[in-house]
C-alpha cells in the first residue's frame, strides 16, 4: 500500500486505542494500593498500602466502611459458574452434533439457539421473574437464575462446537465404525479427542460468561447475592477502594483462568500433532 | 466469533443432504425444550403480563390496555425512549469509528502472523474480565479529581477541572464505547483477513490511491462485518442500564433503567410495558441492519 504514512498513523492510533481500553483498569489497580480507611478512591495517593486488600478479607480493624458481603457470594458464583459450564457444554455438544446430519427444522432450531445468546438479559430476567412470581415458584440463584445462565451460554457453546465439527473428518469415525466399534466407545475414544480443544473453549465461553453475568441473575435470583450482585449494589452508594481492590482480584482471577485454558489448548494441540505424525510414519 | 458461526451455518447447509434420524431428534431436544421454557416462555410471558391490571401493590390477570396508555402518555418514559434511541445512536457510531481503523490496522496491515494475533488477543482480553468492574474503573478516570481531570491540569490545558466527564451522558457514551467496542473490532478484523491481497495489488498497480482502494474495495469488503458488529453492538447498548447506573449519576435513564425501577417497586405491568417496546425497538434495529446486507450470501 502506498502508505508508510497511513501505516505509521494507524500505528499510532493502535497504541492509543490500547491504551483507552486498557487505562481505566490500570487506574483502578493503581488506586486499589491507596491507604485506608482514610484514603478515597481517588488521587493522589496518599500512601501505599494493601489496607484495601485486608480489608476484603477482613483482616482490618472495623471502620466505618462495611466490608464487601464477597465470602459466601464467591461460592455461589463459583458454584453457579460451574453447573452452568458442565450443562451448557453438554448441551451444546449434543446440538451441534445434531446439526452434523440435515434434519427438518434445522434453521428454525439454529436461530431459537442464537436468540439465547442476543436477548438482553433484563428482558428475559423480567420475564423470568413474571414466569416464577405466576407458577409461585421462589426464586433461587441455582433455580431460575441457573437456567437462565444456560439459556446464554449454551449458544455460544453450540457455535464453538459448529465451527469445530465443519472441520471434522468423517471419515475417522466411519473407519471406526466399520471396524465394528461400538458408537459410544467411538465417540470417547475417536470423536471426543479429536473436538476436545472445541469442548475446552466451550467451557472457558461458558464458566466466564455465566461468572461475569448479572443482568439476567439481577430478577432471577432472589435475596442471595452472587459476586456481580455484590459489585452492582456498590453501584448506588459511595464507592471505596475495596471494590477496586476486589476488581484486581477478579480481574488476575479471569487471567489465570485464561492462561489454564492457553496451556491445556497449547498441549491438546501438541498431543493432536503427535498422533498426526505418528500417522504419517 | 459469531461471524464464524454464521459462516459455518451457512455452510452447514451447503451441505449434501443427508436422511434425518431420531438419533439427532433426541440429541437436539433437550436444547430445544430448554430455549423455549426458560428462554420463549418467560418473552410471552411478559407481552402478556403487560396487559395485565396494575394496582398499587400487585397485578392482576385483568386484561387492560391502561398500562400502555400510561406508557405512552406520560414524558418520563417517551424520553427514556428517546434517551435510549440516542445513545444507542451515539455509541454504534462511536464504536465503528473508534474500532474501524484498529481492525483495519490489525487485519490488514499487520503482516506477521504472531504480532498480528498478539494485537487481537490483547483488543479481546477485556470481554473476558469482570463487565462491572470495567465499568467501574471509569470513575476514578473521569472523576472531578480523577486521571483525565489531573493529566490535563499538570500539562496546563486546563486550568479548572472539567466536570462534566462524570455523572453525566458523556460519561456514560464514553464507557459504553470502551466496553463494545470489541464488539465492533473482532468481526471487522475477521472480515479484513479474508480480503484478497492480490485485488488491492492489481488497484494499486493500476494506480489508485490509498483511498481510493479503500473506498472502492476494502469498505465494501468488510460491510459485513461491520452489520454484525453493529448488531451486536446495538443489541447490547439497547438492553444496557449498569454502565448508566453506574457513570450518569441518575440523570440518564435508558429503558433498561425504567425496567429495574419499575420492578424494584413491584410495577411489574409497567416494566412488562417497557420490556415488549424494548424488544420491538431491538427487533426492528436487528431487521434493519440485517437488510443493509445479505448475511448469508455475503459469509
Amino acid at each position: 500500500m502506498q502508505a508508510g504514512g497511513i501505516k505509521l498513523t494507524l500505528g499510532v492510533y493502535i497504541a492509543l486505542f490500547l491504551t483507552f481500553l486498557y487505562a481505566p483498569l490500570m487506574v483502578l489497580a493503581i488506586l486499589s494500593f491507596q491507604i485506608g480507611p482514610e484514603g478515597g478512591p481517588q488521587f493522589p495517593i496518599i500512601e501505599w498500602s494493601t489496607y484495601w486488600y485486608q480489608h476484603l478479607f477482613g483482616l482490618t480493624p472495623p471502620s466505618r466502611i462495611a466490608p464487601l458481603p464477597i465470602k459466601e457470594a464467591l461460592f455461589r458464583s463459583l458454584t453457579l459458574a460451574v453447573m452452568t459450564m458442565i450443562v451448557s457444554t453438554v448441551l451444546g455438544v449434543s446440538s451441534a452434533q445434531a446439526f452434523r446430519k440435515r434434519f427438518k427444522g434445522q434453521n428454525f432450531v439454529f436461530y431459537l439457539i442464537v436468540l439465547g445468546m442476543m436477548v438482553p438479559g433484563v428482558l428475559v430476567g423480567l420475564g423470568m421473574a413474571l414466569v416464577s412470581n405466576e407458577l409461585s415458584v421462589a426464586r433461587h440463584w441455582w433455580g431460575t437464575a441457573f437456567v437462565l445462565h444456560v439459556v446464554y451460554t449454551f449458544p455460544f457453546a453450540f457455535l464453538v462446537m459448529l465451527a469445530i465439527f465443519n472441520r471434522f473428518d468423517q471419515s475417522v469415525e466411519e473407519a471406526a465404525w466399520s471396524l465394528g466399534v461400538s458408537p459410544a466407545k467411538t465417540f470417547r475414544k475417536v470423536t471426543f479427542p479429536l473436538i476436545f480443544p472445541g469442548v475446552l473453549s466451550a467451557m472457558l465461553f461458558a464458566f466466564t460468561l455465566s461468572y461475569d453475568e448479572f443482568s439476567r441473575t439481577l430478577f432471577a435470583s432472589g435475596r442471595d447475592l452472587t459476586l456481580p450482585l455484590a459489585i452492582y449494589g456498590t453501584f448506588s452508594v459511595e464507592v471505596h477502594p475495596n471494590v477496586f481492590a476486589f476488581g484486581v482480584l477478579t480481574t488476575l482471577f479471569s487471567f489465570a483462568l485464561l492462561s489454564v485454558y492457553a496451556i491445556l489448548m497449547t498441549l491438546s494441540m501438541r498431543r493432536a500433532k503427535r498422533i498426526a505424525i505418528q500417522e504419517d510414519a | 466469533m459469531s461471524v464464524s458461526a454464521t459462516t459455518s451455518e451457512t455452510e452447514t447447509m451447503t451441505e449434501p443432504v443427508r436422511k434425518s434420524s431420531s438419533k439427532s431428534v433426541w440429541l437436539i431436544t433437550p436444547g430445544v425444550i430448554w430455549m423455549l421454557l426458560f428462554l420463549v416462555a418467560p418473552m410471552l410471558m411478559m407481552v402478556y403480563v403487560s396487559f395485565w391490571t396494575q394496582t398499587t401493590f400487585a397485578i392482576t390477570p385483568d386484561l387492560t390496555t391502561k398500562s400502555w396508555v400510561t406508557f405512552f402518555t406520560s414524558e418520563t418514559y417517551l424520553n427514556s425512549l428517546w434517551t435510549t434511541i440516542r445513545i444507542w445512536l451515539i455509541v454504534l457510531a462511536a464504536t465503528l469509528v473508534v474500532g474501524y481503523p484498529a481492525a483495519l490496522f490489525v487485519g490488514l496491515f499487520v503482516k506477521n502472523r504472531t504480532i498480528q494475533t498478539a494485537l487481537l488477543v490483547l483488543c479481546v482480553i477485556p470481554f473476558w474480565t469482570s463487565f462491572l468492574i470495567r465499568v467501574l474503573a471509569w470513575r476514578p478516570m473521569l472523576g472531578k479529581e480523577g486521571a483525565i481531570n489531573l493529566i490535563l491540569m499538570k500539562l496546563h490545558i486546563i486550568q479548572q477541572p472539567i466536570e462534566v466527564l462524570l455523572f453525566s451522558e458523556l460519561s456514560v457514551i464514553i464507557g459504553m464505547t470502551q466496553i463494545y467496542c470489541v464488539f465492533m473490532v473482532g468481526p471487522i478484523a475477521f472480515m479484513m483477513g479474508r480480503v484478497d491481497q492480490s485485488i488491492i495489488e492489481a488497484a494499486q498497480d493500476l494506480g489508485a490511491g490509498f483511498w481510493r482502494i479503500f473506498r472502492t474495495i476494502i469498505l465494501p469488503l468488510t460491510m459485513p462485518g461491520v452489520v454484525v458488529g453493529a448488531i451486536f453492538v446495538s443489541v447490547m447498548v439497547l438492553g444496557e442500564f449498569a454502565t448508566a447506573a453506574a457513570l450518569s449519576g441518575r440523570k440518564v435513564n435508558l429503558l433498561g433503567n425504567i425496567i429495574v425501577t419499575q420492578v424494584g417497586s413491584l410495577k411489574w405491568a409497567f416494566a412488562a410495558v417497557v420490556g415488549v417496546v424494548l424488544t420491538i425497538v431491538m427487533g426492528v434495529v436487528v431487521a434493519g441492519l440485517l437488510r443493509v446486507v445479505d448475511l448469508k450470501k455475503e459469509l
